[in-house]
């Protein structure tokens, strides 16, 4: 059998490879590598050709919730963005805390924070507050590629910030151990690397503006715009989100799609300025698809890897390696795991691992809080790579996705090392547990 | 027309041909009904929405099938497919249901708990549409449905739930799941209605003991045992002692974490008088680490990695080349019902229950659990039930 498995990863990999040298798109590389495995499976009748279509299909639900999030939260922050709200927030936190560097990086890494610790969705960050945040470390005299960086980083970590970490959720899910006591293993490290990466990517100024020409150089705002102008379509969004937190029982579940849309239609009602909203949302939606259609295809692909075998194949190869190897090859398996499957990887990956590791006596909830803080990074990486591509997206970034990543190297690396040392010493760190619940 | 034309048309028809070939097979899928024929023991047939109201006209509405014995004694309830990607639950129920004749007390069995999951797939994790069944008179056909209700019947998921009553955190697609969903609201989302309503039927009915069948992964530490809470302890203990020393097959006791909510074994026996007992066979189908998702994979339960992994020890059960088959799955939980009810009676005499002409783990490990199925053509036409 793992001949047959080896000899279908091969053909998905050339169909890749080809694809990629046909300079086809991510998606139809993707696509092309699907088919081409799910084409050799069914000549071993794993699956049958009959049940290939449906695969094909079913694979394109699978990231259908984070499809929906993506877009609404996009044409809500969108519309605050047109109705000059973005840079309304810019040039209040400029006017008011430029020369307090600390302050204003700590305040603006907070910002990005909250919205991936309430949804879990690292990407929710940089869709609804990325844009004004990326303004504002601009006019800081940060460059674009340094911003992105940030953003990225920051946002990753916000994803797995408690109370919702999605790659924990599935990971107890799936190991049937309880959500409970992640706030301090999680929380603590994630204000320590989130502090770590604003100030040491933030704090050099590389090129200084008085606060008068800073201001002078930001975007006009219409005239009629305000606090609560800005603030309202937020408040709507957290309200509904923080409002189901604590009356969960009385209120009706809306979900993340809608409660973007409710306040993406408050920003349209409240916006000063006249918005065409089918135009926006037609020309929002078409900035995305790449994105969503990345998302659809990798869910076929990894359908289609689990009816022939080649995601237990590389299931098997990670729950195989010793021990100490392990350890060591995480830095790697968990990032790419993460770039390749998105949340699947937490599933594929996660579960056998904290199973295993649990077995040899390792604290699982402390193991899976620092697997957590590696997985975000993966959403750097290509193929699926989604925080990184919308960071560079709104921080507008003109250069080579590559020399993006380069500049988070530091932060990546002791993220990666806080991450790994968590979970070695896992059993030792049972207090923070504890001292949760 | 240009060759860009030419070629997008090209990819628009393969795309709908792809998107029409697949989308029948989701609706036959989701609309296959399973026949059961009701067996001698089968008294009276309600629907679970009897017991709450808010179920009536929905699609997790399912079926109830009653087995009285002539004399009165105790009450239990047998619920099975709560994950319907777990289908020795389901191949047991029917075994009951087809077979058992009930002496003394009262059988309750739901065969398809989760009747949305049970019409349900999983995008992304590969599994086959249907498996078969070899019998006697021909295949006898099952839906492979989903752990989790089909967002078709229950949506949105909340980006997190909050578990009701004790507001404990859990995945957002627990909401779906009728596994954490316990002890339910009346009028909750769609599958808190379900948890609702079988908490109500155990309330009304007096239930004694409620019987939660499931499957878990071989890499999986609670496997192959029965987790109950501390007041169903002694008697599991006592039956994992009889099945090891009787029938010669391991079937651990594990306590019923406090901490971790929504669970039948805890919630039932916290929210009710009724003592739940909640049954883990191997299920090698849903391990990460195996080869092809295939109906061979799901009914015999071989898997090279699987058995690399045990030479490794990294499994949580006892697993050679035979791998883990259906029977002995299904066999199992046959045996282990069978004798907490005989541990239950023995304890609590007024409230015994006595069930016979099901078979115990040795027979069906033989007979193959087909063997125990009837030819829905051959039954009266009013004693067979859809699920």
């Amino acid at each position: 059998m793992t001949l047959q498995i080896g000899i279908i990863l091969v053909v998905m990999a050339v169909a890749y490879a080809l694809a990629q040298w046909k300079t086809l798109s991510v998606e139809f590389c993707l696509l092309s590598s699907a088919v081409a495995g799910g084409l050799t499976g069914a000549f071993f009748n794993a699956p049958p050709i009959t049940q290939l279509a449906r695969h094909l299909v079913e694979g394109t639900f699978t990231y259908l919730d984070v499809i929906l999030v993506f877009t609404t939260a996009t044409i809500f922050m969108t519309i605050v963005s047109e109705s000059g709200g973005v840079n309304y927030v810019v040039r209040g936190i400029i006017k008011y805390f430029y020369n307090l560097r600390i302050i204003v990086l700590f305040l603006l890494m907070f910002i990005i924070l909250i919205p991936g610790a309430l949804t879990g969705a690292g990407s929710v960050s940089v869709l609804t507050v990325g844009a004004p945040v990326a303004l504002a470390l601009g006019y800081l005299g940060i460059p674009k590629k340094k911003v992105a960086a940030i953003l990225f980083i920051v946002a990753g970590l916000s994803a797995a910030a408690p109370p919702v970490n999605i790659w924990a959720m599935i990971v107890s899910a799936g190991t049937a151990i309880p959500y409970v006591g992640f706030e301090l293993p999680l929380g603590i490290p994630v204000l320590l690397l989130g502090t770590f990466t604003v100030l040491l990517l933030g704090w050099k100024r590389e090129k200084k503006m008085s606060i008068e020409d800073v201001l002078k150089d930001m975007p006009q705002v219409p005239e009629k715009m305000c606090w609560w102008r800005v603030l309202l379509p937020f408040l709507t969004f957290f309200g509904l989100v923080v409002a189901y937190r604590i009356w969960p029982f009385d209120i009706p579940i809306l979900g993340l799609p809608l409660e973007f849309a409710i306040a993406a239609v408050v920003a349209f009602v409240v916006s000063p300025k006249k918005i065409n909203i089918l135009v926006l949302s037609r020309v929002t939606v078409k900035r995305l698809l790449p994105l969503l259609a990345t998302m659809a295809i990798v869910g076929s692909l990894q359908q289609v890897m689990t009816a022939t075998g080649v995601r237990g194949l590389l299931s098997y190869a990670v729950i195989s390696i010793p021990v100490v190897l392990l350890f060591i090859l995480l830095v790697f398996i968990i990032p790419i795991s993460e770039g390749v499957l998105t949340y699947g990887g937490a599933a594929i990956v996660g579960i056998p691992l904290i199973w295993f590791l649990d077995s040899i006596g390792l604290h699982a909830t402390v193991a899976i809080a620092g697997l957590s803080l590696l997985w975000p990074l993966g959403d750097g990486l290509p193929p699926t790579a989604l925080i990184g591509r919308l960071s560079v997206m709104v921080s507008e970034y003109k250069g080579s996705y590559w020399s993006f990543l380069k500049a988070t190297w530091l932060p990546w690396i002791v993220i990666t090392l806080v991450g790994i040392l968590m979970v070695i010493f896992s059993a030792r760190l049972e207090f923070l547990v504890k001292w949760s619940m | 027309m240009s060759r860009e034309w030419i070629l997008k048309s090209i990819y628009i028809v393969i795309i709908m041909f792809v998107i029409i070939v697949s989308g029948i097979q989701f609706y036959n899928h989701r609309h296959y009904d399973v026949p059961i024929p009701a067996g001698p023991g089968v008294t009276g047939v309600v629907k679970l929405s009897d017991y709450n109201k808010n179920l009536k006209g929905t699609i997790a509405d399912t079926n109830v099938f009653f087995m009285e014995g002539k004399e009165a004694g105790g009450k239990v309830l047998i619920f099975a497919n709560t994950h319907s990607n777990e289908p020795a639950a389901i191949l047991t129920a029917l075994i009951f249901i087809e077979n058992a004749v009930v002496n003394k007390g009262t059988l309750i069995i739901i065969p398809q708990f989760n009747n949305s999951g049970g019409r349900n797939t999983k995008p992304g994790d590969g599994y086959p549409l249907y498996f078969e069944i070899p019998t006697e008179w021909g295949a006898k056909k099952f839906r492979m449905g989903n752990r989790n209700a089909s967002p078709l019947d229950q949506w949105p998921d909340p980006d997190v739930y909050v578990h009701y009553p004790d507001r404990q955190l859990l995945s957002y697609l627990d909401v779906r799941n009728t596994n954490r969903t316990w002890p339910g609201r009346a009028k909750g989302p769609l599958m808190e209605r379900v948890t609702y309503a079988a908490m109500e039927l155990m309330k009304r009915e007096k239930v004694d003991i409620a019987v939660d069948i499931h499957g878990a992964e071989t890499m999986f530490p609670v496997t192959n045992c029965i987790v109950v809470p501390e007041k169903a302890m002694r008697i599991a203990t006592m039956t994992s002692l009889m099945v090891k020393a009787m029938e010669g097959f391991e079937n651990h006791v594990e306590p019923s974490p406090k901490g971790f909510r929504g669970l039948s074994h805890r919630e039932i026996g916290d929210f009710s008088d009724t003592m739940p007992f909640l049954l883990e066979a191997p299920l090698p189908f849903l391990d990460q680490p195996t080869g092809p998702k295939t109906v061979d994979l799901l009914l015999k339960g071989k898997d090279p990695f699987l058995l690399s992994l045990s030479k490794q020890k990294k499994l949580f059960v006892p697993y050679d080349e035979s791998g883990w088959p259906m029977e002995k799955r299904v066999g199992q939980h046959c045996s282990v019902i069978l004798e907490i009810l005989r541990q239950f009676s023995r304890r609590a005499s007024d409230r015994a229950v006595a069930v016979g002409n099901v078979p115990r783990y040795a027979e069906v490990v033989k007979n193959g659990v087909g063997f125990y199925y009837h030819d829905p053509e051959k039954a009266k036409k009013e004693n067979i039930y859809y699920n």
